[in-house]
This record gives C-alpha cells, structure tokens and sequence, in this order.
C-alpha cells in the first residue's frame, strides 16, 4: 500500500510515505517499541496490552520495509510497460494492476519473504516490553530449571523451522513463476 | 475537417526547448512518414499526439477531441489511437493472444469470447495465428512488433501512430514489419510513421515530412522531398542517408 504511494504521481501521497519510512528506518525496532508501549500511554492515558504494542510496533516496520520493496519492484518494471498499457485507454489503476504489478511482484517476492523472517526474528526484542513471545518463553522455562544450554537449542530451533519452511515456500513460488514466464 | 490537426505544438523538456512549433494537418485515410536527423524531435511530436507527453504550448485535435486539454478525458481519446512503440513493449507475462486481447475486455468494449475471435483474426491478419498461446520473449524481434500491431488494432483505432517501428529489428526482420503496415495502409487506415526506412517512406506515404531543429522544415509528396528537396537541411539529411 505504501509502496504504491512511494510511486504516485501525487506529491502528498509520496511525502506522507516517505515520511513513514524515513521516520521508522531511522530508528531501531526497540525504541518504536518502548515508545508504543510505554510513551503513547504516558501522552494519551491509553494503556496498550503488551501484544498490541508488539503487533504494531512489527506491523507498523515490515511495513517500512516492504513499502521500499514495492516501490523497487514497481520501477524494476520498464517505463514502455506502462506507456504501452496507457496507449490502449487503460487507466492508469488498469494498467497498474493488469500489466505493472504481475511483472513486479516476480521481483519482489525474494525480498519480501527475507522480510517477513526479519519480522519473524524482531519479534524476539518485543520481549523487552515483557510479551511473552518465544524468546520471552524460553527465559520463563529456563528461570525454573536453568537447562539454558538445551532450552536455548530448542527456542533456536523453534525460530528455525518456521524460517527454513518460508525459504522453501519462496523457492518453490518463484520456480512456479519462472515456468510461467518461460 | 481533417481527422488531426496539430496547431503551433511546443515542447520543452526543461530549458532545452524540442518542438518550437510544428503544424501539421492529417486527412483521414493519409499515411504520413516523418523523417529527419535523431534528436530532432520527431518521436517526441508523436508521443504528445496521445499525449504521453505533454506539450508545453499549442492544440492537437484528434477527431474532434482537444488532445491537450486537461479536463478531457484522455483514457478515452486514446482508445482511438493506436501506438506502435520501437521496443514492442508487449506485456512479458501474457501469451501473445492475452496481449492482445487485454484493453478491450478490460475496458469492457468486447466480451472475452469476442475479443478471442478478434484476437485471433488479426494474429491472422499479421501472420501469427499459430502464436496465439506463446509468449512474447520466445518470438522475434519481427514477430514481437506485428504482436504490437495486432495489440494496437484490438481497440479498432482510426489513428496509428508507428514510433520507429523497425529501428529495433534486425534487417532480416524489417520486412514482414513493413508488408503489415502497407497492408494497413491500403486498407485505409490514417497514419503517422516515424521512421527511417526511406523505401517504405518513398512507396507508402501519401506525404513526407522532414523535420529538423524542432520545425517542420520540408514536406510534401515523396516524390517532392526525396526528388527536389527544396531546403538546405533536408538535402545534406538525405545526402548522408541515401
């Protein structure tokens, strides 16, 4: 969505998303962290639970970055494409989404894969606003039985497969994609 | 009234100023072939006709409709103007008959079933009927750009703009281009070609046009600008070509 701002031709639509990216790439994932979930309350009053801070705070940096790799997707694309498309009457929307974006997304879709096991990893700070996601887990575990070498190999483990089965899934899309195209 | 007419178009790109002025009437069934050195502005003063760029200063009437204005509604206007691109520019990720058939179905001009029988009468019309179900980057470079054609024909234009047509192809290639244009041209078809093919210019077109330094500098029928050419440019242009 972002990423299509980032490519308008409207001027606002590009500062308001270039601000955004700018904004959270410029800052690390922990600071946006502790800012949603103990500075907007201090401001606001609303007291956020500690998994809708940490869902934010992930929805709100893969976001940021997804939004870059769509932008790079759209303008891997050759301008002729879009020219060709305009020619026939399609709009510019018609054109976007029948001829520009099936192109891009072949482009994007390694990268955007190594952003969700990014977001699969970041998801491992969020323990510092005490959400007891895997990392967080796997410290509870371990203040009861102190086996911290075996219960660490398992939380490693435990990160590994969901990854390892994304890579396979991207590898496999983009063989499915390549046939297509050949 | 004739079918275009182009009144004082100015175009700059930044400072540099490309087209300082052309005027240009077309009647309908008229092939039109504009020729001069690169850079001169040609394909540019073919591109603001469907306004995929947009003059700085001047009025294009297509049919009636102001190219130039902006309150008109361009998607619309250039549904009647095909554009032939030098780099085909056909869609990678469709087999040739979906290239084809695309604009009308999406536009909702024809059914699908429609448009496939469109489609295939005109892959026919340009000798590909049998790469219906390809795609694009397995044919020639020959075979890419009578795709386009075919493409640009599926709106059932009245205009067809050529932009270099065969200056990609190699020269084995030009031929089986240029047979489908004539055709084109003996069915009537109104068109502005830019190109530097002087043979098909000389047995095609109905007028010539020499443009050089962002003017029309000569024009008239082939015989007049490639027999006696009047102006000084056009005779060192033709010398260094011919």
């Amino acid at each position: 969505m972002c990423g299509l701002m980032l490519v308008s031709p409207s001027g606002i639509l590009r500062g308001i998303a270039r601000v955004y990216i700018d904004l959270i790439r410029g800052t690390p994932i922990i600071v946006q962290a502790f800012f949603i979930y103990f500075g907007i309350p201090n401001v606001t009053g609303i007291r956020l639970t500690a998994t809708v801070a940490g869902i934010i705070t992930l929805t709100l940096n893969a976001g940021a970055y997804t939004a870059e790799i769509v932008r790079g997707g759209i303008q891997s694309v050759p301008a002729g494409q879009m020219e060709a498309a305009r020619s026939l009457g399609l709009t510019r929307g018609q054109a976007m989404s029948n001829v520009i974006l099936p192109q891009a997304i072949r482009v994007m879709i390694p990268s955007i894969v190594n952003q969700c096991i990014i977001t699969l990893k970041d998801s491992s700070i969020l323990s510092v606003i005490g959400l007891t996601e895997l990392t967080q887990t796997g410290r509870l575990i371990i203040a009861n039985n102190f086996e911290s070498f075996k219960m660490w190999i398992i939380v490693g483990i435990m990160y590994l497969i969901p990854i390892m089965l994304l890579t396979k899934l991207s590898q496999w899309v983009e063989r499915k994609l390549q046939i297509a195209k050949d | 009234m004739p079918k275009i007419e182009v009144k004082g178009l100015k175009k700059n790109f930044g400072e540099n100023e490309i087209l300082k002025g052309i005027d240009l009437d077309v009647n309908e069934g008229e092939v039109i072939c504009v020729i001069g050195p690169s850079g001169s502005g040609k394909s540019t003063m073919l591109r603001c006709l469907n306004r995929l760029e947009e003059a700085t200063d001047g009025s294009i009437i297509i049919d009636g409709n102001d190219i130039t204005d902006p309150k008109g509604d361009i998607d619309l206007y250039r549904r009647n103007i095909g554009m032939v691109f030098q780099q085909f520019n056909l869609f990678p990720h469709m087999t040739v008959l979906e290239n084809v058939m695309l604009a009308p179905v999406k536009l909702k001009i024809m059914s699908k079933e429609e448009a496939e029988k469109v489609g295939r009468d005109l892959l026919n019309r340009v000798g590909l009927a049998e790469k219906a179900d390809a795609y694009p980057p397995s044919l020639s470079g020959g075979q890419q750009q009578r795709v386009a054609i075919a493409r640009a024909l599926a709106m059932h234009p009245d205009v067809m703009l050529f932009d270099e047509p065969t200056s990609a192809l190699d020269p084995e290639m030009v031929g089986e281009v240029l047979n489908v244009m004539k055709q084109l041209a003996e069915d009537g078809m109104t068109m502005i070609v830019v190109t530097h093919e002087m043979g098909f210019a000389r047995e095609v077109a109905d007028r010539v046009i020499f443009i050089d330094g962002g003017y029309i500098v000569e024009e008239g029928t082939p015989e007049e600008v490639f027999g006696h050419p009047k102006n000084e440019r056009t005779i060192n242009f033709l010398n260094m070509i011919l």
